[in-house]
Order: C-alpha cells, then structure tokens, then sequence
C-alpha cells in the first residue's frame, strides 16, 4: 500500500469506511507496524500482580508478553522468547516465579527478563554480552487507577496525556470504590472469525444495536428510555469513547448505584444491596458530584481495550491477522465486597457476556457476519457508512469532550479518523 | 438404586434421548428434564502453573488444578440456575434470537457412561460428549468434552440435578458456548 490508498480506507470525515479496512491483510501489516507498535496497550490490572514474583501472561497485539513484578515491588514486561533459540520460557498464563526456565537448553532468566545463566557456559571459553542476552524488555510501562499499560514506542508520550480526558469517565468507575477494584479469576478467551476492530468499535459507543440485534433480552428493557433520556455518545479525545448516562440530580440512588443493573440484583440480597447503595452514597466524595452521577454503558481506549459498565469485565480484542481475533474477557469487582456480594455480582458478567453470554452470542455473530460482508472484492466502492448524526455532536457544560446522542457514531468516525491518522503518519515517517 | 447394569442402561437411555432433543430443538421438552434447584456450570480452563511440591503424584497433572469454578475468586464460563435456562429456551423461540437464526445443525453424540455412585434417590453419572456444529454454509465447529452430572429419580425418570461440563479448551475455538449441554 502507499499513503494515497488511505482515500480508499477511510474518508476524510471518517464517515466512510471501506471494507478491506476489515479484511485485507496488508491493512492489517499496517496497523501492526504504526498502530500495535506505537500506541499504548493494556496489559494487565496491578491487583494480579499482588507479590514479588507474581506473574501472567498476555499479548500486545500477537507479540506474546510475559508481565511480573520483580523484587524491586515494580511491574516490568518482557517478550516471551528464549534469546538462544526463540522458544517461550513461561508457559503458563499466571502464577508466581523466581524463574523463568527455557525447556530446550534451561537457559533461565528472572521473571523481570535478565538472563540468570546459561548452563552450558562452563563448557565454553567465549565471553558474552550477558546485558544483551536477557529477554527483550517492553521499553515503556505506565500505570492508570491500577491498569498497566506498555508500548513498544520508546518515545510515546505518557499515559495520562494519551488518556486525555477519558481519565475522567475512567475514573467515574476505577475510582468509585472506596478500596478500588481488582480482577478476579482468569480471564474467558475466544477465537473468533472476524476483524479485531468490530468488538472495538461495539463496546466504543455503538448503543444503538442494543435494543434490535438484543431484542429478545432488551426490546423491553427499562434501560433503553433511560438511554433516550439520559444517554451520551462521548468522545473525550479521537479514537477513546464513552458511552454513558448522565442521571438527573435528584434520581434515587438505586437507579445510578453501579451493580444494580442486571442479574444479580433480582436476587433480592439485602447485603449486596446496601454494600452497592453505601459505594454510591460515598461517590461523590471520591469522584466529584457529576462522576458520581454516571451510570455507563460502555467504554473504550484506543487502539483495543473495552469495558463494560453494568457486566463489570474489561476486554483486550487481540488481532490474529485480518480475519481472527483472540478476545479475552476479565472480570472486574470493588476490591472491599464482601465474597458473597462478588459471587452474586459474577452473574451481571458470566450470564450475559463472555463466550457463554446471553447477550454477547448476538454480538459474535454480528461480528463475524461482517467480516463475511467486508470480503467482497465487488463492494470495494461501496464503503461502510458511519455517517449517523454527523455534525450533531459539541461541547456539554459538565462532560468534558465531543458530546451527541446515544445514537451519533461520531465515536467511530473519530477512531477511524484516528486510525487513518496514524497509519499515514507512520508511512509518512517511514519515508 | 443398585448400580447394575439395568440402571446404567436406563442412564444411557435418558442421555441419548435428551441429546435428540437438543439436536431436534426440542429445547422445551429438554427443560422438563432438569429439577428446579437445578445448578448448571460450565468452568473455564487456563494453564495452571505446575505446583513442583506434588511431582511424582497423581495431583501434580490433575486436570482439576486448570479450573475456574464458581467459588468467590474464580471466573467460570457459565453458572446457571433453572430461571437462566428457561430465559434461554425462551430466547431461542424468539423470531430476534439471531444467533440462532438460521439455526444450527448440531448433532451430540455421548458416550463413556460411568456411574460413580448414589446416594439415596441421587446418582452421580460422568459421561464425554462430542457436540458438531454447523452453521452458514461451511461454518462447522467440534466441541469435545465431559459431564459430570447429579440426577435425581423422579417418577420412572431421571431429572438433571447438577451438571458440570468440563470442555477441552483452554482457548474458545467456537463461536459461542452458550448452547445446551
């Protein structure tokens, strides 16, 4: 591809996408190169890494990762391959180490990356480089509300100017709790047939699916008035988005209290119910009158992490090339809940979405329906169009960002003006 | 109940008919075969880091070490109660349940039948199953797995008391699990 062949991935405007942004390969080299390799990525929650040695393993796009902190009480992140002959060294997905032991000739590093020995040494003269021979080490590592993201640009400019003023509909939930949040269990994993930027793009802003695509669960569901009423499309910077309702004033705590919508509450606990109306009715100490007054819907962060509000789980949509994506799902509960309430709010996740879910077996469908649609060489010249309420959005005296409706894709139309962006100053810079 | 081989043909016999009825979509009539207080879990799998402390013992493989159950820090795949099945079944019926619209061809095989044990009117039952799914065309998937099931005599019959279902994944290579097992 050359820069002119953007014309033909994404308008201008961002309201026309053409399809092989979903399907064709070569797109795909692109984002890896100027998006993966340049942006910041979600890694894991600090609250998996509790002790010294504590360790997981993810992916930042398809580069296999190993996460762990070290001694020093510090997160650091390394790429799981053997520096001798490529091999992974940690092959499991957490735990806790002093090691990392390669099977093949035991070379072994420590969980931050440095090469501890090679048993084969003392039967060589050589000398070697051992500084050079330690686990090639994700250069940029930097931490928000307890979510640890790196880069492979070294010259990234930091996480909090990244996440502009998405902090503040972030901190609306990762602060809200009076002891934080933590991420339970491993997370769900999931193959599926489709482009990674569709999940993406559904959990960025895309309410307006959920009453049709969802009617068998949500046709009726008293949330869809209260998106009409109180609902925002908002974008707080190009690419990130937030889908929220902003509730009046004087709406009843239990109709914002975060945790009461869904499965769990039906339950009728009357311990869950006042340890959530106790979190909301300390808010807005912690998040100011109008954070306390958000109840979301859906979140999102350039290029790929998702969350969702009410189901509690964040996403990574992971690329397997243009036509897979691996989508991990983990599961997100106030740190202080007692277990009885997080058992009880476990159900608001596990029985909606993840790859059992209720809701979210509609969602892979549709996704990977699309990708189907995306790979017709015939509809080249017919783009996607993106072009609902364009031009409608602006300023909100008390959510900071581009604000429109609940059913305004401007939340896309600046990701892909984004991504566009981004490709062609990568291609730019790379002469 | 003794466990001879008229009641592990009896157990074989609801198996086999409750798999023609999912294949059938006779979800309805599946329903009526599980007990109210029924508990339906489905774990998810992870690779578990060995534990070095049990090497040369039969737990230092056990596939119960790479489960994710449903006890408070764990994140199973699914844990359901009779409500959430009968959403479900009533889901399926819906002309807007487009993930089953057009539905799948499925066909369930089960096999390895063991009981383990009863006690009183319950009976502990494992049995594997292969469950093919086809769907769009070429769209086809093989779901491999175990059952690990309380039933309860009811009647001439059996009701599904407790059901666990142990898949052989650690990553999901199918496009939902959220079918009945």
């Amino acid at each position: 591809m050359i820069l002119s062949d953007l014309d033909r991935c994404v308008s201008g405007d961002g309201s026309e996408v053409y399809r092989r942004v979903f399907a064709d390969e070569a797109v795909f080299a692109l984002e890896r190169e100027h998006i993966f390799g340049k942006s910041w990525l979600y890694l894991c929650h600090d609250s998996q890494l509790k002790k010294p040695g504590d360790f997981i393993t993810t992916y930042m796009a398809d580069t296999p990762i190993i996460v762990a902190r070290g001694d020093d009480g510090k997160i650091h992140a390394s790429v799981n391959s053997c520096s001798h002959r490529g091999l992974p060294v940690c092959r499991s997905d957490s735990g806790n180490a002093k090691r990392f032991v390669c099977p093949y000739h035991s070379w072994s590093y420590t969980v931050t990356g440095d090469l501890a020995s090679i048993p084969q040494e003392r039967h060589t003269c050589n000398g070697r480089d051992r500084a050079h021979l330690g686990l090639k080490p994700v250069p940029r590592l930097a931490e928000y509300r307890g979510l640890v993201f790196g880069s492979f640009n070294q010259g990234i400019e930091s996480l909090d100017d990244y996440l502009g003023d998405m902090r503040f509909y972030l901190d609306s939930y990762f602060n809200r709790f009076p002891a934080g949040v933590e991420v339970l269990g491993e997370p769900h994993k999931w193959r599926l047939r489709a482009n990674w930027k569709l999940p993406v793009e559904n959990q960025l802003g895309d309410v307006a699916h959920g009453p049709y695509l969802h009617a068998t669960l949500l046709g009726d569901s008293p949330a869809v008035p209260e998106i009409d009423n109180f609902g925002h499309n908002c974008v707080p910077k190009a690419g990130h988005g937030a889908a929220v309702r902003l509730m009046p004033a004087n709406a009843a705590p239990q109709d914002i209290a975060w945790g009461l919508e869904g499965m769990a509450a039906l339950s009728g606990d009357p311990e869950f119910l006042s340890y959530l109306l106790e979190v909301q009715a300390q808010a807005a100490e912690k998040i100011g009158p109008i954070g306390a007054r958000i109840k979301g819907l859906t979140y999102g962060v350039y290029p790929n992490l998702s969350f969702l509000w009410s189901n509690s789980t964040l996403r990574v949509s992971h690329p397997r090339g243009a036509k897979e994506v691996e989508y991990w799902s983990w599961w997100v509960v106030p740190a202080d809940a007692p277990d009885s309430v997080k058992t009880l709010l476990r159900s608001n996740f596990t029985h909606m979405f993840g790859p059992g879910g209720l809701l979210e077996q509609e969602d892979s469908e549709s996704w990977m329906q699309q990708l189907k649609g995306s790979d017709i060489s015939y509809m080249d010249d017919r783009p996607l169009y993106y072009g609902l309420g364009q031009g409608e959005e602006c300023g909100h005296p008390d959510l900071p960002g581009l604000i429109g409706s609940s059913y305004n894709e401007h939340y896309a139309r600046e990701f892909y003006k984004r991504w566009r962006e981004d490709i062609a100053s990568g291609m730019r810079e790379g002469g | 109940m003794d466990l001879n081989r008229d009641l592990h043909f009896e157990v074989e016999q609801f198996y086999y008919r409750e798999a023609r009825l999912l294949d059938d979509r006779e979800y309805q009539q599946w329903l009526a075969l599980l007990s109210e207080d029924i508990c339906y879990v489905m774990p998810s799998r992870y690779v578990a880091q060995r534990d070095h402390a049990l090497r040369g013992t039969e737990a230092y493989l056990s596939p119960e070490r790479e489960m994710q159950t449903e006890t408070a820090s764990d994140l199973p795949l699914r844990e359901e109660n009779y409500f959430v099945l009968a959403v479900r079944v009533d889901r399926a019926f819906k002309p807007t349940a487009w993930g089953d619209n057009p539905p799948a061809r499925t066909r369930r095989h089960v096999s390895n039948v063991e009981l383990l044990g009863c006690e009183g009117d319950e009976l502990k039952v494992v049995s594997n199953f292969m469950l093919n799914y086809s769907r769009h065309g070429q769209d086809n998937f093989l779901y491999s797995g175990q059952r690990r099931d309380c039933l309860r005599r009811e009647g001439g019959s059996f009701k599904v008391a407790s059901r666990e279902i142990i898949l052989d994944w650690n990553v999901i290579t199918a496009p939902t699990v959220a079918l009945f097992f």
